[in-house]
């Protein structure tokens, strides 16, 4: 694939084989590439907390025409811009990933509790959630 | 005058929702405006779990993410592991795993048009596929020792060498047989054309646009099956199901036709294994196993849609990071816009056609 024209509008960015690395503007470079490559599938997000406290949100993109894999890496502290606008499946990763996570997408409006309770403190998926927790723990010595 | 709406919750106790599904549809008389899905009342904390757990021991809990079609499941696991060590397994072992798959994504269609029928009021139908399923089961427990959570496929292999080949050449005989029976009572009926044909009609670019994989999307024309570029299906003569209309009707019949085509890969399977020699195979040693650092990546078109999995190992024995993307996670997401506009007694109609199972929704 000729990534020139991608190299053009968004100069900060680095690309390795299938993975393209970005520091900002997700949604536009999302954005860009939907409009100008074959990708038509977003298949899934990928959230991952370091160790250093960042997350890393992978945006892997798919192409039904060419059988191609992209995948879009970038880092966040707990914002990131949201795609609904472009990817209506983006709804159902951006929520679980609010959930299991917390990180916010702006731009989305619908983000709940989605496999915890409502009121559910802490997002289990983080590496610094505490883990026994005695909510968990439903016997009758438990006062929680 | 003002028009009032009425919310109504479609599930999470509903037989037709195959699981805990719970569905707030708002509803102006009969017709639907909008629907906003609830799931989560089957969460396990797979991702979380694989977290605390060495690969061995995570590899009997996957078969449970889905449990009509454990198998897939496993050998994504399996997958990473071998690609991460970078090993390749033996032609027989390949051939082994695809007769298997293919068998348990027979049997995972058949239970989907059995309940299908169920939600739409017909019940015999539930019985003649549960009866066929079942001869698929007893021959998984012959082999595996287990019904639905099979633990068959390990680390570089399978536990241990086919058997009673004999019987999957009767069962594939005997479905193959049956389709036409369900043929006859089923895609001839009246009512089931009724209620089906132009309900929860899916298009090409809302079916890309919701990553929607698998049947579901085969089903609204887009020529896209992951096996075609599976190492796993080297060899085999594959053939695949597209349909041009995307109503539950076509999704229906894209599922039948699917299980013969899968039919036609067994019997390729069978012709192998009848003529192979014994089983040798060299296994990891699951104790102590540590996968060298990186990302792993793996595919598969499972029964619901393509299903995949992503590792992040930092060199130690447990995965820092494992992800699952299940094919039904995105189905319960299309139902937000598939389901507007549609009247209420179609809701179960089209909900049902997407072939939506809750485990692998909520992981």
């Amino acid at each position: 694939m000729d990534w020139n024209k991608f190299y053009e509008v968004f100069s900060d960015c680095e690309i390795q084989g299938s993975k393209i690395l970005i520091k900002s503007r997700l949604h536009d470079v999302i954005k860009f590439i939907k409009e100008n490559y074959p990708f038509d599938i977003l298949k899934e997000i990928i959230a991952i907390h370091n160790q250093d406290g960042s997350f890393e949100l992978i945006y892997h993109l798919y192409s039904t025409i060419d059988e191609e894999n992209l995948l879009i890496s970038i880092f966040v502290k707990d914002k990131a811009e949201s795609i609904v606008d472009l990817f209506k499946s983006a709804q159902a990763d951006e929520n679980e990933i609010y959930d299991l996570f917390g990180i916010e997408f702006t731009g989305n409006d619908n983000l709940k509790r989605l496999y915890m309770p409502e009121s559910w403190e802490g997002h289990p998926l983080r590496k610094d959630y505490v883990q026994d927790d005695t909510r968990l723990c439903w016997n009758d010595d438990n006062d929680a | 005058m003002t028009i009032t709406t009425l919310k109504l919750n479609l599930g999470p106790q509903h037989p037709s929702t195959h699981g805990v599904l719970r569905l707030l549809l708002e509803l102006d008389g009969e017709k639907i405006l909008s629907c906003e899905p609830d799931i989560g009342y089957l969460h396990r904390g797979m991702e979380k779990m694989a977290e605390k757990l060495s690969y061995i021991q995570y590899l009997p809990t996957v078969d449970r993410i889905d449990y009509l079609a454990g198998f897939f499941y496993s050998e994504l696991l399996c997958r990473i592991v071998e690609k991460a060590l970078g090993i390749e397994i033996p032609e027989k072992v390949r051939v082994i795993r695809v007769l298997l798959l293919e068998l348990n994504r027979i049997s995972s269609h058949l239970l989907w048009i059995g309940a299908f029928l169920m939600d739409l009021g017909a019940v015999s139908p539930f019985f003649y596929a549960f009866r066929d399923r079942e001869m698929i089961l007893r021959y998984f427990e012959k082999l595996t020792g287990q019904r639905m959570m099979y633990n068959y496929f390990v680390f570089g292999g399978v536990r241990r060498d086919i058997d009673f080949l004999e019987e999957v050449e009767n069962i594939i005989s005997v479905v193959s047989e049956k389709l036409n029976d369900y043929d006859k009572i089923i895609t001839e009926n009246p009512i089931f054309l009724r209620r089906t044909l132009n309900k929860g009609i899916l298009d090409k670019e809302t079916a890309l646009n919701y990553s929607i994989t698998g049947v579901n999307l085969r089903a609204s024309g887009v020529d896209f099956d992951y096996r075609f570029q599976d190492c796993l299906y080297k060899g085999f003569d594959i053939g695949t199901v597209v349909l041009e209309k995307g109503d539950a009707f076509t999704r229906y019949q894209a599922r039948t036709l699917e299980i013969k085509e899968s039919i036609k890969i067994i019997r390729q399977a069978l012709d192998y294994l009848k003529k192979s020699a014994k089983l040798e195979q060299k296994l990891v040693n699951p104790v102590n196993l540590k996968l060298p650092e990186g990302d792993y990546y793996a595919d598969i078109e499972a029964p619901r849609g393509l299903a995949s999995c992503f590792v992040r190992s930092l060199g130690e024995k447990e995965p820092y990071r494992l992800k699952w993307r299940t094919g039904s996670y995105y189905s319960v997401n299309l139902l937000r816009k598939l389901l507007v506009g549609e009247f209420l007694n179609d809701a179960i109609a089209i909900s049902g056609s997407l072939d939506i199972i809750l485990p692998e929704v909520d992981k």
